[in-house]
């Protein structure tokens, strides 16, 4: 997936933003498990910290944003517009 | 029953007597310790509808039976007492040396009761109490107090002391311990109407746990997790990471929650401070995390250097509208140095600032209200409030107090919850939170409701019903109840398996009690009834379970909220917790959780000499 076309701006906080020294990645997939690998593969200072390498989705701590709503579904789908985020998935203080 | 002593210290300040009060095992064991032991310690010590500056109230310290066990995480310890700042409970926690020092001494509670005749410390040395002359301590802050006493007595003194904010009666005033704050409702304005400058504690022994071996195991288990992924976001930024993502949301309270977006929220972000401020980290103690994160200002003035989190952060900052992040250090280090609050001193700085843009009246030249950004006008206003001086002396009371006082519509925008100034999650985009806020039993608080995260998760739709808000309210209060009993952090909470199960054969392992995952569901839930029953004692009503009417209607920010809808969850909350439609407590329910005889079996006095 790491050559096809990008097709997000997936927007990064905390310490994806700090691992990849960038507040936002493109990145490519149809859905967010295609996305998560390709994004691992686009920066691989991500991989071992907030993406397993071996499947190359999220390890546990990391979870998406949708359009607003917080998701860990591999299979959610996405759209050109689609808005994401990847975050700690431990909220708040 | 192991890891407790079975007994707590009760002291009267006035003429020095010191009690053993005996914990029967079937207390210890109904209420864990902690929170829920020191809220049953004042609910059996404190009179009904009591002035909380009054000599009656009582001040408790509780630690639990994993204190001291090498668990990670579990050195803290529990304040509670009547909050001069809402008038209901005031229960607050930090981890500290402190808790460890005081099991040693041979109690697993200090009730300290009535005034002393001149400002004192009081010692606790094993079983011996005393109570010393405070006079050349007064002025000093916390940590030079500690500093002080130690030096003076011995390095092997754990010492809890207010600072000028709690000698003035500053209702938010903080107990500060190694520095680590007791910091929400006020606890330190109660030490100081005692006039208690500190608590000095040193002890020799610790009771023998259960199993161990088995917890020795468990324990290094649960350390090795305690730096995995669960943890990554506080070990590696801190909670001030939320700053940003939280802007990127729209649920950054901003100038005095007008906003959920704030301009300068990159500025002050955790990432940037983690880049231009950052100097070391440190973990609190007995703890592996290490989530403590210490920043220094860079602009050519005086160098200062704080521990800071998230909730101050927003609150000397985007609440605030400041986005100078050394303004905002300098704002932080001030309030630990003068023992307050920092949450509600921003917030009550904030409520004044939106005062002054409307033009309100608050009995000072209008060039002496700060405005919103003005770190230098943030700084002064800090100081006036340890001094009680000025404006500061109004802003002291807090923002309800303070609305009350001056009138002319401000109590729109002072915004509390039963006095409690609301936290740093915008509540018009998080609906399970703003129902945990409403009905939270010390006032608008995320650490007693954790409800923020159903709201930051897939748990619910964001059209689910009000039933299926107040189960995930509701549970999880009692969850914050539960780890605030058993002392653990809530840091851990991601990295438990299952934190029922878990935590149940901890316990089990420490006390020897064969404890199942259901008996501490249901152990929280006691809890969380034990001090909803002491607000009821203290005059609550329904009225005080609501929410600032700033989020309840549009005013340009958009709100998922309205009171009808509000009122639609807090009738099911009551449901859900099995109190009636006024939320009060029937008899039955209080059967049910454990509680109808809990109270009449609470701790029975018997000397133990001075």
């Amino acid at each position: 997936m790491s050559g096809a076309e990008p097709r997000c701006e997936i927007e990064l906080f905390g310490v994806p933003r700090l691992l990849a020294g960038a507040r936002s990645l493109p990145a490519a997939g149809g859905t967010l498990g295609e996305l998560a690998a390709d994004l691992g593969a686009r920066c691989p200072a991500l991989v071992g910290k907030v993406i397993d390498g071996e499947t190359g989705w999220l390890l546990d701590g990391y979870t998406f944003v949708v359009d607003e709503r917080f998701t860990r579904d591999s299979r959610c789908p996405l759209t050109p517009s689609s808005s994401v985020l990847l975050v700690s998935s431990v909220a708040g203080g | 029953m192991h890891g407790v002593h079975g007994r707590a210290l009760r002291v009267d300040l006035a003429d020095g007597t010191a009690l053993s009060e005996e914990i029967p095992e079937l207390v210890a064991s109904r209420v864990l310790g902690g929170a829920g032991l020191a809220s049953l310690l004042l609910h059996r010590f404190c009179p009904p509808r009591v002035e909380p500056l009054a000599a009656e109230n009582p001040l408790v310290f509780a630690t639990s039976p994993f204190v001291g066990t090498g668990i990670t995480t579990a050195s803290k310890i529990a304040v509670a007492t009547k909050s001069p700042q809402t008038g209901v409970i005031g229960d607050s926690l930090s981890s500290s040396y402190l808790a460890i020092a005081l099991k040693r001494t041979g109690f697993d509670a200090l009730v300290v009761q009535g005034a002393a005749p001149a400002w004192s410390v009081l010692v606790v040395d094993d079983d011996r109490v005393s109570l010393r002359p405070a006079a050349t301590l007064l002025g000093l802050d916390p940590a030079a107090t500690a500093d002080a006493l130690r030096a003076e007595m011995g390095s092997g003194f754990r010492v809890a002391a207010i600072g000028v904010a709690g000698e003035r009666g500053v209702r938010y005033a903080a107990i500060s311990n190694d520095g680590r704050l007791a910091g929400r409702t006020g606890a330190g304005a109660v030490m100081g109407s005692k006039r208690l400058k500190a608590i000095a504690v040193r002890g020799t022994r610790l009771p023998a746990v259960a199993d161990p071996r088995g917890l020795a195991a468990a324990a290094r288990g649960l350390a090795e997790r305690s730096l995995g992924p669960g943890t990554a976001k506080y070990r590696e930024v801190g909670t001030a990471a939320n700053v940003a993502f939280f802007d990127r949301m729209g649920v950054l309270p901003t100038r005095n929650f007008q906003s959920g977006r704030f301009a300068g929220a990159d500025a002050i972000g955790g990432e940037t401070l983690l880049l231009e401020h950052h100097t070391d980290k440190h973990g609190c103690a007995a703890c592996t995390v290490g989530c403590e994160h210490r920043y220094r200002t860079r602009d050519g003035g005086p160098t200062t250097e704080v521990r800071l989190e998230y909730e101050t952060l927003f609150a000397l900052g985007s609440l605030c509208g400041v986005a100078d992040p050394n303004a905002v250090l300098r704002a932080a280090a001030r309030c630990d140095a003068l023992g307050i609050d920092s949450m509600t001193t921003g917030a009550t700085i904030a409520w004044a600032m939106e005062c002054r843009e409307r033009g309100i009246d608050l009995g000072v030249p209008a060039d002496e209200i700060p405005a919103f950004g003005d770190g230098a006008a943030l700084l002064r206003t800090i100081d006036a409030i340890g001094d009680r001086r000025g404006l500061g002396d109004l802003l002291a009371e807090g923002s309800r107090a303070a609305a009350a006082l001056v009138g002319q519509g401000s109590e729109a925008w002072a915004m509390h919850v039963k006095g409690l100034e609301l936290p740093g999650y915008d509540p018009r985009k998080l609906q399970t939170l703003a129902l945990g806020l409403a009905v939270g039993t010390r006032g608008a608080c995320h650490n007693r409701s954790s409800a923020y995260e159903v709201d930051f998760s897939d748990r619910l739709d964001p059209k689910s019903e009000a039933t299926a808000r107040a189960e995930a309210a509701a549970g999880a209060e009692d969850q914050a109840a539960l780890l605030d009993s058993l002392t653990l952090c809530k840091f851990l909470r991601h990295t438990l398996h299952d934190v029922h199960e878990e935590a149940a054969s901890l316990y089990t392992m420490v006390t020897g009690v064969p404890t199942a995952a259901d008996d501490l569901r249901l152990a929280g839930e006691r809890i969380t009834n034990l001090k909803k029953l002491f607000n009821i004692a203290q005059g609550w009503t329904r009225a005080d379970d609501t929410l600032p009417p700033r989020v309840l209607v549009d005013e340009g920010e958009t709100t998922l909220l309205s009171r009808p809808w509000l009122d639609q969850m807090i009738a099911a909350y009551y449901r859900v917790r099995g109190w009636d439609e006024d939320g009060l407590i029937p008899a039955e329910h209080l059967e049910r959780v454990g509680l109808a005889d809990l109270v009449e079996l609470a701790p029975v006095a018997a000397f133990a000499g001075r």
